[in-house]
């Protein structure tokens, strides 16, 4: 898991660093590297939540932890935090690996400390999005393995098609409207747009109602992905 | 309307009486999965301070009951107390080990019991003190930085028991602890079980070994979602009818040697064993030596040959005429 977290991530900030920007002009090089490792970073992120803690979930079912905790007096929701904190810990590890990299091939951002706080908060919704995505596979795919590989693969697909890993602008408009509705992209599209600029985001994510949106499905997949994992995985059968 | 046990047990002892004097109480407790009954209206009574085997093939039900005493599974009908407390009210003094390895390999000993500790919300300065007592009293204190995924089954497995000896723990479910162990290891487990048994803690084992279950006070044998016997071990050996049993070694194991040694088997069939079979005759004097020649006679050598007092696996063969370990 943690090459699909980090190593992958990484490799990519270094192939797009080198390889995706060798006739752009010197001027724009940098902010594009930026752009890559933003990009790469979401990436990190989503593999983190949609495929690390599903993968979690089930092994701690397969190994028998679950009953056990189930065992105990403990809540549902204590489990859930323990689950989440870690999450978080493993999440900003692999965010600041991949950006730090993205820093060592060139990437540039432009920093002010009120783009800089936005972009953290748009950073928590993607990773509460992934979580909730996250906590739905692990709740329904039993196997470890299936809910990595279910992880992983609704990763890369989602990724490609929303414009995390696709310029926004070369997306046909079906899925310019899905990049818009699917919080990681639109939160992904609005961290480049406060850190590089409105034409690598590809629009203005900033809009009046594109935030809410963002935030909103951003928090529903999150409640979602709760109340089933705290319903069904500690369903008494 | 309440139960017949529960009434049983209020006029007896009175209602606070009988709280306290069972540590669990299952009172015609029904399981099914959809159209398979796995439990059939089982009626179970524990005392408190007691040590409980539940023996029984895989598939017999014993898993299953003791996840509903564990407040991990439902039951469909029927009623569970646990020290007069709900299941689920009693978490705080019921204590599970599941069949599965669920210490985490990653972690060393003493980190995965103060996941715990944490988990049962003790500070860190409390849990600390008490993990390093735990991992004493189960005899893995020197091992306790180790991680354990270079435990091997035994220590791992008294690792997994110590998770239930915190403090305030009355009552401790053990689901098959000794499957996939060694005989030494097995043998030091079963020692760490005995010493955990006292006036204020009961035990339930969940087993299929005979030997096992031979260390409780009381073992109720379990097959098909119905317990078929429960008595005291020595005295279902001594009444099960079973006075004593030939164990034979032999050089060739088939339906022939079987189907030969069945003649000298009272009403029943033999019981197979890993290396031979067993033989269930009331004149072992008499039979032994026609068993010998019998068996010369159609060319399966006899290796060894000893009588022997009757396992609890023998009493189970004898109730119901398959091997505890079969699989339904």
């Amino acid at each position: 898991m943690l090459f699909w977290t980090i190593g992958w991530p990484i490799i990519w900030v270094l192939i797009g660093s080198f390889s995706f920007t060798g006739n752009a002009p010197p001027e724009i090089v940098a902010y594009t590297r930026g752009a890559i490792s933003i990009s790469m970073m979401v990436f990190g992120l989503m593999t983190a939540g949609m495929a690390n803690l599903p993968g979690n979930i089930a092994q701690d079912r397969e190994r028998g932890l679950l009953t056990k905790i189930m065992s105990m007096p403990i809540s549902p929701w204590r489990d859930f935090t323990g689950r989440i904190l870690a999450l978080l810990a493993f999440s900003v590890l692999s965010a600041m690996l991949v950006i730090a990299v993205g820093f060592a091939c060139g990437a540039r951002f432009f920093f002010t400390g009120i783009d800089f706080m936005a972009s953290l908060a748009f950073i928590l919704l993607i990773f509460v999005a992934s979580a909730g995505i996250g906590m739905l596979i692990g709740t329904f795919v039993k196997h470890v393995h299936g809910a990595i590989m279910s992880g992983v693969g609704l990763t890369v697909v989602s990724a490609a098609l929303s414009g995390v890993m696709t310029p926004y602008a070369y997306l046909p408009s079906v899925l310019q409207d899905f990049a818009r509705i699917y919080p990681i992209s639109s939160a992904n599209s609005a961290i480049t747009y406060l850190l590089v600029g409105e034409e690598y985001a590809g629009y203005n994510p900033l809009s009046t109602s594109q935030p809410f949106l963002t935030a909103l499905v951003a928090l529903l997949l999150f409640v979602l992905g709760l109340i089933t994992y705290s319903r069904f995985c500690w369903k008494k059968e | 309307m309440k139960s017949n046990i529960t009434n049983y047990n209020s006029i007896l002892y009175g209602r606070e009486q009988a709280i306290q004097t069972f540590a669990v109480l299952a009172d015609s407790v029904t399981k099914e999965y959809g159209k398979k009954e796995v439990l059939k209206k089982v009626n179970l009574k524990i005392n408190k301070g007691e040590f409980y085997a539940l023996m029984g093939p895989n598939g017999s039900g014993k898993t299953t009951l003791a996840s509903i005493l564990a407040s991990v599974k439902s039951l469909t009908s029927g009623k569970i107390e646990i020290f007069g407390k709900k299941p689920e009210d009693a978490k705080k003094i019921t204590g599970y080990v599941p069949q599965e390895n669920f210490s985490s390999p990653l972690l060393t000993g003493k980190e995965n019991l103060m996941y715990f500790a944490e988990l049962l919300g003790y500070k860190k300065s409390e849990a600390v003190e008490m993990v390093e007592e735990l991992l004493k009293k189960v005899g893995l204190w020197e091992d306790a930085n180790k991680r354990v995924s270079h435990y091997s089954g035994g220590m791992r497995k008294r690792l997994e028991v110590a998770t239930i000896l915190f403090p305030g723990l009355k009552l401790l479910i053990l689901d098959e602890p000794t499957t996939g162990l060694d005989p030494s290891a097995r043998r030091k487990f079963l020692g760490l079980v005995q010493e955990l048994r006292n006036k204020e803690t009961t035990i339930l084992l969940i087993t299929h070994i005979g030997a096992d279950a031979d260390l409780a006070s009381r073992v109720g044998l379990i097959d098909r979602g119905v317990i078929i016997a429960e008595d005291q071990p020595e005295k279902l050996k001594r009444n099960s009818g079973l006075e004593n049993v030939v164990n034979i070694e032999t050089s060739i194991k088939n339906n022939k040697v079987a189907s030969l040694l069945s003649e000298f088997s009272e009403k029943m069939k033999v019981l197979e064993t890993e290396t031979g079979y067993r033989v269930f005759t009331e004149d072992v004097e008499r039979a032994t030596p026609k068993i010998v020649r019998s068996l010369d006679e159609i060319g399966c050598k006899v290796i060894r040959i000893e009588t022997v007092k009757p396992s609890l696996e023998d009493v189970f063969f004898k109730l119901t005429e398959r091997k505890v370990s079969e699989v339904d």
